[in-house]
């Protein structure tokens, strides 16, 4: 056990290290910390409190979307330049089982999306609090004597950004497994997001569908996709007081939770069809 | 008695191709045994089913029929590498990483123990002759530098069985004379070492038994000097020949019933001369 | 069939198990994802396609559905105020509506919206149409009032998605009152602002103020008599100024002493008491010193306005 451990782990932190040395990842990461820098051009507009919620809606959508960039594509060329460096061949011609070449090629890939969404997080939250507190002094009555944004639910929503990515990373190394190449697996992978994020139109509705044949096969869909709209609480966990209802204190961790298992299944989906690939 | 290095037994592999999955059998009926401390040579021209079999003798592919075992253990287990170190052919490693870096990586993953990791990178980078590149990134190796970084992370936790596809190709003659030498050094270690190859005359010297392959079969299979020589005819190494003399030996090989059949002057390889004229070659650091 | 030797047997399995896995998994944690999904939804207002599709083009809507939603909404307002800055008022107008469409949760596009059509584009309109000075007043009323609807409606329409929030009320008294000079609707909203949930004080006051301006000073004292027993002691609530407006009224409406609010705590003057009427518990520090009407203890100057729960 410790053994499998280790080599997960030395494979993850290898995966890791590999792909923040590349420079697709400075890339991103250089225009990430652009884009929430540049929330400095809203004040321009002199929106008083409201520039908070501009600033917080720029820096979440640099995060999902350059979160969600670095998630399928890293993975999917973390994976396949494996294959075509023959790399895999020399690992798994080691006493390594292949779902530990995997775990680990997850784990590294999951502790880059963890660098990344915390770097930038942190970089959204200071913008947040130096412009809060600059804001504060100017328009002191919009604020009511207390901080409008929740730096605990940015925290709290950055780690829910990340089991997401998690997840949409999972999701490409399954892709992965079994297509023949890095764009196939690439495209497929931002089409099964795009329906991630629609599952809930599929989800809300089968109900009321008439046609049972309809009714049974759009129920199917809803259940074949985990449910991405599920993580879409960014502005209730960062402006709670603005907001006209709350999450309760346990709809987060659920969602988390909803998360994990997600990873913990594609993840073994991709174990699956990987046993028998030929490499 | 001991259980051979690797026995293969009747193996077999197909490949589906295309849509309408077109059968290619890639091996057809392999059986081999490579004992221990041999020096094996797998030879045969690209495509002859070379490295299928070495995929499978190593589990990265299931046979359609038959097996593989390595010293006794089933190739589907995980369990048969433990003592295996595998270079593929023309590999690109982590780009990203120092030599060092990389030889850690495999010492890790093939769980050498964490204190003994640093004196075997050390020791193997200085056998590969590696020593000095040690701290450049892999990106930066040639091609010859590559290929004895494979070698370095094939030995790293000091397996018993070494597999090398291809260690020589694209290879000048310097790297592959040091590749030779590598191996040469590997068996005085005690090792066993399976080597595919379509470079047949790079090979010569290093194995002591090969098969030759051709179209998934092999054609022919024995001991190099067994196999190269001819055994009905003899040469005789004469440093001056005039035209009587020749007619002297006809006549004397006459009177035995014997027959002289050509006279040629003996010719180094071209290798050996290229060696000769670089400074004899030894490790090439760039 | 041999399935060893079947690829395509094989691959019709893998993908079998992987979507049986898939829907087995997602019938396991369908009870989760109901309730958690169940309370993000009700967050989160339908996205109406309809309205957005023909003004955003197919690739901003796929960014919406994407998870954009409210990126792209802050981006089409950005447009909106770029137009505002260059007063183009249909553009600006026709932005604004899109923004709320794309995204109808935050308050601050809906405030902001009916501000600049109740407050910004009438000037707009008077200045297109010559100036303030060449625009006949009459002409230049019926503007006001226009905008001053179109602003109305506006943020009535936040009503809907932010039913109970006093911004909503608020917004509205404040055009019935400084634009439609509607003091009956202006009162009106502003009770209402004050009733809804974490409704500022103010409001409460503003609305006696307006009852006094239309003079029913009567209904103006009855309120503030009944807003004084409700306040806390809350420093945010300024109880002294909602007791010094029931004197003023007091005076005004010439009440009778045994009808007056009895002496409050830290009141100096009592107007129409001896001494020794007070009611008891409640002692003046002057003794029989008399000190002008309406003056009141110094209570701490309250800061910024406070809501308040119900």
């Amino acid at each position: 056990m410790n053994g499998i451990c280790h080599r997960i782990l030395t494979i993850g932190r290898n995966t890791f290290l590999d792909a923040v040395r590349q420079k697709f990842f400075n890339a991103l990461v250089i225009l990430s910390v652009a884009l929430i820098v540049s929330s400095r051009f809203f004040r321009q507009f002199d929106f008083g409190s409201g520039e908070l919620k501009f600033i917080a809606d720029f820096g979440l959508g640099a995060i999902l979307l350059f979160g969600s960039i670095l998630a399928v594509v890293a993975t999917a060329q973390l994976f396949y330049s494996e294959i075509e460096n023959r790399t895999a061949l020399t690992i798994l011609a080691k006493p390594v089982h292949r779902w530990e070449f995997l775990a680990g090629k997850f784990l590294g890939v999951f502790l880059l999306l963890a660098v990344f969404t915390a770097l930038m997080a942190g970089i959204l939250g200071i913008m947040l609090y130096w412009r809060e507190s600059s804001l504060m002094d100017r328009y002191g009555d919009q604020f009511g004597g207390q901080r409008l944004v929740s730096y605990a639910g940015l925290a709290g929503f950055a780690v829910l950004q990340w089991l997401k990515l998690g997840v949409l990373c999972a999701i490409t190394l399954f892709v992965s497994s079994f297509s023949n190449t890095n764009l196939y697996s690439v495209v497929v992978s931002f089409f099964v997001m795009i329906i991630c994020q629609l599952q809930y139109i599929a989800r809300d509705s089968w109900e009321s569908i008439g046609n049972p044949a309809l009714k049974g096969l759009v129920w199917g869909l809803s259940l074949l996709f985990p449910n991405f709209q599920m993580f879409n609480v960014g502005d209730v966990m960062l402006f709670p007081h603005d907001a006209t209802e709350q999450l309760s204190a346990g709809t987060p961790w659920m969602i988390g939770g909803y998360g994990v298992v997600y990873i913990f299944v594609f993840v073994g989906l991709a174990v699956f069809a990987f046993r028998r690939r030929e490499i | 008695m001991e259980a051979p290095a690797i026995r293969i037994h009747s193996l077999v592999k197909d490949f589906r191709i295309g849509l309408r999955g077109w059968k290619l059998r890639a091996v057809d009926d392999v059986s081999l045994d490579i004992h221990d401390n041999e020096v094996y040579g797998l030879l045969g021209p690209n495509g002859c089913g070379k490295s299928t079999t070495m995929k499978v003798v190593l589990g990265l592919l299931e046979p359609t029929v038959g097996g593989c075992e390595i010293y006794g253990v089933p190739s589907s287990q995980v369990k048969s590498r433990l003592n295996v170190g595998f270079l593929p052919e023309a590999p690109y490693f982590y780009r990203y990483l120092t030599g060092r870096e990389l030889l850690k990586f495999y010492a890790k993953v093939c769980s050498v123990e964490p204190g003994k990791i640093k004196p075997r990178v050390t020791e193997v980078l200085e056998m590969v002759g590696l020593t000095e590149a040690a701290d450049r990134r892999v990106g930066t190796y040639s091609k010859g530098m590559l290929q004895r970084i494979g070698i370095a992370q094939a030995i790293v936790h000091d397996p018993k069985l070494i597999i090398l596809d291809e260690p020589t190709a694209g290879v000048d003659p310097i790297g592959s004379a040091a590749i030779a030498d590598l191996i040469r050094a590997l068996k005085a270690q005690g090792k066993t070492i399976l080597l595919c190859s379509h470079l047949l005359a790079q090979v010569e010297g290093v194995c002591d038994r090969v098969a030759i392959m051709d179209r998934g079969k092999v054609v022919l299979e024995g001991k190099v000097d067994d196999l190269l020589s001819k055994h009905d005819q003899q040469s005789l190494l004469v440093d001056t020949f005039p035209e009587a003399a020749r007619a002297d030996v006809e006549a004397a090989l006459a009177k035995h019933g014997a027959k002289l059949t050509g006279v040629t002057t003996p010719r180094i390889s071209l290798d050996d001369l290229f060696l000769k004229h670089t400074g004899k070659g030894g490790p090439k650091q760039s | 069939m041999d399935f060893k030797r079947n690829i395509w047997l094989q691959r019709a399995y893998t993908f079998v198990v992987c979507v049986c896995a898939l829907l087995l998994i997602g019938l396991i944690v369908s009870p989760l994802q109901r309730k958690a999904w169940g309370e993000v939804r009700s967050l989160q207002p339908e996205l109406n396609l309809k309205e957005v599709e023909g003004a955003l083009g197919q690739g901003l809507v796929i960014g919406l559905l994407g998870g954009f939603r409210t990126i792209i909404a802050d981006m089409v307002f950005i447009r909106a105020n770029v137009y505002w800055e260059k007063k183009d008022r249909e553009k600006t107008e026709a932005l604004i509506n899109l923004t709320t469409a794309i995204d109808p949760r935050p308050m601050f596009f809906w405030l902001n919206g009916s501000r600049i059509m109740a407050y910004d584009i009438p000037i707009w309109r008077i200045r297109e149409a010559g100036g303030l000075d060449d625009v006949p007043k009459s002409v230049q009323d019926e503007i006001y009032q226009e905008q001053a609807q179109r602003g109305i409606d506006f943020i009535d329409r936040a009503g809907k998605y932010h039913p109970g929030d006093y911004r909503v009320p608020l917004e509205k008294a404040q055009i019935y009152n400084n634009k439609l000079k509607d003091t009956e609707k202006a009162a009106e909203y502003f009770l209402q602002a004050y009733h809804s949930e974490d409704g500022p004080y103010y409001t409460a006051r503003i609305y006696a103020e307006l009852l006094r301006q239309m003079n029913r000073q009567q209904e103006a004292y009855d309120f503030y008599r009944q807003l004084y027993n409700e306040l806390p002691d809350d420093p945010q609530a300024n109880k002294p100024v909602v007791l010094e407006r029931i004197r003023e009224l007091e005076d005004e409406l010439n009440t009778p002493a045994m009808q007056r609010l009895p002496a409050q705590p830290g009141e100096r003057y009592l107007p129409g008491y001896m001494q020794e009427d007070l009611p008891i518990g409640v002692k003046t520090p002057f003794g029989d010193t008399q000190v002008p009407p309406g003056e009141i203890y110094p209570y701490p100057e309250p800061a910024a306005p406070a809501g308040h729960s119900h």
